[in-house]
Order: structure tokens, then C-alpha cells, then sequence
């Protein structure tokens, strides 16, 4: 018997979810699609920031959901003793609240938009072309591209907090990873201001902080942004591992 | 099939649930593990299952160490806690998701059981269930996973009186030489007849662990005359209906064991059982 990843048993617990959510995720995505029709009704104007938003923060609500079932004890007895090993379970809570999440907002973001532009144009008389604005990808004012591959290493990066967070909190799961997340940030940034302050002494950071030492940290940043997705499930892997209930 | 080494346990470090525990289980039985509230019943089959890693000890579980949560040790536990899940499914989408986990799964056994607890419409929803209804498709659904082991914490609690007789019927004629059903319980009048293996804790450890034709061997159980003077009592306990007796079973005459009996026998004298063993 495999004893790390069986294909099989990854199959039935992804049918297990579906089965058993039937309905909330047929409510859910319905009334996304409404959400995304009603958005577009007006026209092509630019509705990408409102979606990615809506991307962002309903991902990190439905991340933030994914072990729940520990909140309550005889559910996690049930969920830890279902024969399937810690990183089929893992790996399942990652292709639903990364991969399946994000693919079923593009899903529901084009039937959305194209029902959404038609039913305007009919009824206002007009012909707006469909766009689907958050295929596009489009610079911020620091010049960085923010293509749909960049939109969901972004969102894959939420969702790995969010997913740690569930499984390491019991009980408001957002609150609690959202306070760690800042006292984390804070504490970095102290790190980082300490580490300038020996690199470059006690000159003022305007004139050390250039365009160029800005633009190399902001690659390295991106690179260490990347790596924090897949060390975000590894800890959440042994998170799972050690649990009790 | 279960070997428990000098296990100690503990959810904080102030106080110690289990302390130094041992126990080896065989397969063919129905083990009964009694004991008061708090005394780590509960935690005991935790362990087993691998819910709860131990603080020091060893524990071997179907050949496997139980906190690594091996699908092959997995697929042969069911575990029937005693507060169950909240599920949103109904029993046949419980079945359609959950049996094909448990190789040994007979889907016609699991009818039947549910016919004979008087449960006609797998279409109902679990959440809708009552607790005892509920209670009765989880004991269906794990006497038909056909698994080595079978954990059942207070299985009797919320059943009523002739599911409870309809229970004692079904686990009798699921185990075999290759299944052990370990049953916890406070409910001893519910499984008299059906436990063959007696485990008792008391103060957080094992203080008696035999099975039933030992126990008949060594000790006599009867009802006495309250004038009635015996050297070979241990215990009594006074009611209308006269002296039940514990006594030590000195002719090797059979009589019939009364499971509540002989645990107020352990718990008072304690001491004097166990030294007959």
C-alpha cells in the first residue's frame, strides 16, 4: 500500500468534499455568478481591482474554513481517522481552497461578465464588448506586472497563510492569522531596519534606500514571496501530522 | 492486536491521565473497559487509534505505531466515539462516501443492520437523526467495515431498550477469531453476556484485565442469607433482594458473573481480587 500518495484515496476525499457540500458550493458559485453578472451590467468599465478583491478576500474566508472540523472535537476524531494519510488530506485542502477556488472564480468571473455585458446591452440599449478585464494584466505605479500567473501566485500565498492558520487556531481563525500575519510583519520589518542601519550606518534612508537597492530588494522579496507558499502547506503538513484531539 | 507498554499520558502537565499503563488485547474477544468517569477510558482508545500520542510508553496497534495514522492501520480501525459528528449527508451518501475507505466494507451487511435497527429510508439526513437513530447507523456502518478492531465508546448510551437487545445481538454475531471490539462503558447490564474479557481502571492505571472463564474460575457469585456466614466472601453488597456475594471459588463450581458486581468487588477490595489472579 502506498503510505504517502494514493491517487485513489486523493479522489475520494475530494468526492467526500464534494458530497458533503453539495449544496453550500452550489449556493456559493450561484451567487458569485449573480454578483459577477450584476458588476457588468453597467458595461466594460474597469472592474478588475473590485474582482481580485473579491477574489482575495472570499478565498481567505473559504482558506480560512478548511480545518475547521477541529473546532469541533468528535468531527476532527472523524476527519483525522478516515483512512487516507496526512498528505492526501493536506494536499486535498490545497487543490480546493488554491487551485479549485481559483479556477471556479474565473468560471463564474466569464459566465458572469459575458451574461452580465449581454443583458446590459439588451436592456440599455447599448454594445459594449465583453472584456474580461482580469485575464489582462495591467502595471501598478512601482511598474510590476500584474498578469492572471501573478494575481495567483498572490492569491496561492493568502490561501497558504490562511490554510496554516486554520489548522494551527481553534476558533476565529481570520482574526487570530490576520494579528499573527501583522505581529510577523512588524517584526520583520524591525529585523530589516536593524540590518540596514549595520549595513549602511546611521545615514538618512532616503539617500541609502535608491531606486536600485529598492528594485534588487524587491526581487529578492518576490523570490522569498514565492518559497513562503509551498513552506506555508510544509508546516501546515506537520501541523496536521502532530494533531491531537 | 493491541499492545499497550507502560504508556503515560497527560493533557496538561500538571496532572497525569494515564500513568505507566499496560495492557495487551487478543482478537476474537469483546474486551470491556470499565471504569468511573474520568479515569481515561475515553483517552485509552484514543491512544489506540492514534487521536492521542503518548507522553512516554509505546503503543502497537495492528503491528503499527498508532500516531503515525498509517491508512493500512486506519482502513482496519472504526472508532464509534461517544458524541458523534455532525455530518450533512444523508446515510447513503454517508456510505457512498465513506465505505470505499474500508476495503472490507459489505455493503449488504450494512442494510441489514439498518433493517434490523428499524431503519427503512437511507435517504434520511444524518443531522436530522436522532442521537440514538444516529447512534444506530454508525454502529451499522462499523460492524460492516468488517475492520480487526473496533473501538466503541459508551455504544449503549441514547440506544433504547430493544435497540439495545437488537446491539448485543449484532456484535455478537459480528466478531470472529479475527476481530476485537474494545467497548467502554459505564452501562454494564447493557453488555452482560456479550463482553468475554473484563479490564477495569482505577486512579489512572489497569488494576484487572482477564477474561471471563478466568474470572468464573476464581471467584463465585451468589446470592446469599444475610445469616449466611462464609470465609470465602470478598465482597458483599446489601439489597432486598438479599447478600450479593463476590466470593473466592474454592470448588470450581460455574456461576453466572454479574459485571457490576465484580467491578465494586475490584474497586473495594482490590487488593484481595487481585491477588486470586
Amino acid at each position: 500500500m502506498n503510505t504517502t500518495l494514493d491517487i485513489n484515496r486523493l479522489g475520494l476525499l475530494l468526492k467526500r468534499y464534494f458530497i458533503e457540500n453539495k449544496q453550500r458550493e452550489l449556493t456559493f458559485w450561484g451567487i458569485t455568478t449573480v454578483v459577477f453578472t450584476l458588476m457588468h451590467l453597467a458595461g466594460p468599465q474597469e472592474k478588475s481591482i473590485s474582482v481580485e478583491m473579491f477574489l482575495y478576500i472570499s478565498g481567505f474566508i473559504f482558506a480560512a474554513r478548511t480545518f475547521k472540523i477541529f473546532n469541533y472535537t468528535p468531527g476532527g476524531m472523524h476527519y483525522l481517522l478516515i483512512p487516507a494519510t496526512h498528505f492526501e488530506k493536506l494536499t486535498t485542502a490545497v487543490l480546493l481552497s488554491t487551485f479549485y477556488y481559483f479556477a471556479m472564480i474565473l468560471i463564474t468571473y466569464t459566465i458572469g461578465t459575458t451574461l452580465g455585458t449581454t443583458i446590459g446591452n439588451f436592456f440599455f440599449e447599448s454594445n459594449n464588448p465583453i472584456v474580461f478585464t482580469l485575464f489582462y494584466s495591467h502595471a501598478d505605479i512601482y511598474s510590476n506586472s500584474h498578469s492572471l500567473l501573478n494575481k495567483f501566485i498572490f492569491f496561492a500565498e493568502i490561501q497558504s497563510v490562511f490554510i496554516l492558520g486554520s489548522i494551527y487556531f481553534k476558533g476565529n481563525v481570520i482574526g487570530k492569522t490576520w494579528l499573527t500575519m501583522t505581529a510577523l510583519g512588524i517584526i520583520i520589518a524591525i529585523i530589516q531596519i536593524s540590518l540596514m542601519k549595520i549595513l549602511w550606518g546611521d545615514m538618512h534612508f532616503a539617500e541609502t534606500f535608491n531606486y536600485q537597492t529598492g528594485h534588487l530588494l524587491g526581487s529578492n522579496i518576490k523570490v522569498l514571496v514565492y518559497l513562503l507558499i509551498p513552506f506555508f502547506w510544509v508546516v501546515s503538513y506537520f501541523r496536521l501530522k502532530e494533531k491531537q484531539v | 492486536m493491541v499492545n499497550v507498554q507502560n504508556v503515560t499520558f497527560s493533557y496538561n502537565r500538571r496532572t497525569e491521565l494515564l500513568s505507566n499503563l499496560s495492557l495487551k488485547l487478543e482478537a476474537g474477544r469483546i474486551h470491556g473497559l470499565l471504569g468511573k468517569n474520568g479515569e481515561g477510558k475515553s483517552t485509552l482508545l484514543k491512544l489506540i487509534s492514534g487521536l492521542d500520542f503518548p507522553k512516554a510508553g509505546s503503543i502497537d496497534t495492528l503491528g503499527f505505531n498508532p500516531i503515525k495514522r498509517n491508512p493500512a492501520m486506519l482502513q482496519e480501525i472504526f472508532f464509534l466515539p461517544e458524541e458523534l459528528p455532525q455530518l450533512t449527508l444523508s446515510i447513503e451518501n454517508y456510505e457512498k462516501v465513506y465505505a470505499p475507505f474500508y476495503p472490507k466494507f459489505n455493503s449488504e451487511q450494512f442494510n441489514g443492520y439498518l433493517k434490523e435497527f428499524d431503519i427503512d429510508n437511507k435517504k434520511s439526513m444524518l443531522n436530522k437523526l436522532s442521537h440514538g437513530q444516529k447512534k444506530k447507523v454508525f454502529v451499522a456502518f462499523g460492524l460492516a467495515t468488517n475492520t480487526k478492531l473496533l473501538l466503541m465508546d459508551e455504544p449503549t448510551n441514547g440506544l433504547d431498550i430493544p435497540s439495545k437487545g437488537q446491539f448485543r445481538r449484532m456484535v455478537a454475531s459480528a466478531i470472529d477469531e479475527n476481530r476485537c471490539l474494545i467497548i467502554s462503558t459505564h452501562q454494564v447490564h447493557d453488555l452482560d453476556s456479550l463482553i468475554d474479557s473484563i479490564t477495569v481502571m482505577e486512579k489512572h492505571e489497569i488494576v484487572f484485565n482477564q477474561p471471563i472463564e478466568e474470572i468464573t474460575k476464581k471467584l463465585f457469585f451468589r446470592v446469599a442469607d444475610r445469616n449466611d456466614k462464609d470465609e470465602t466472601v470478598i465482597y458483599s453488597e446489601d439489597t432486598l433482594r438479599g447478600l450479593y456475594q463476590v466470593c473466592e471459588n474454592k470448588t470450581g463450581e460455574e456461576s453466572k458473573l454479574d459485571i457490576e458486581l465484580l467491578f465494586n468487588a475490584i474497586l473495594t477490595e482490590k487488593n484481595k481480587i487481585v491477588k486470586l489472579f
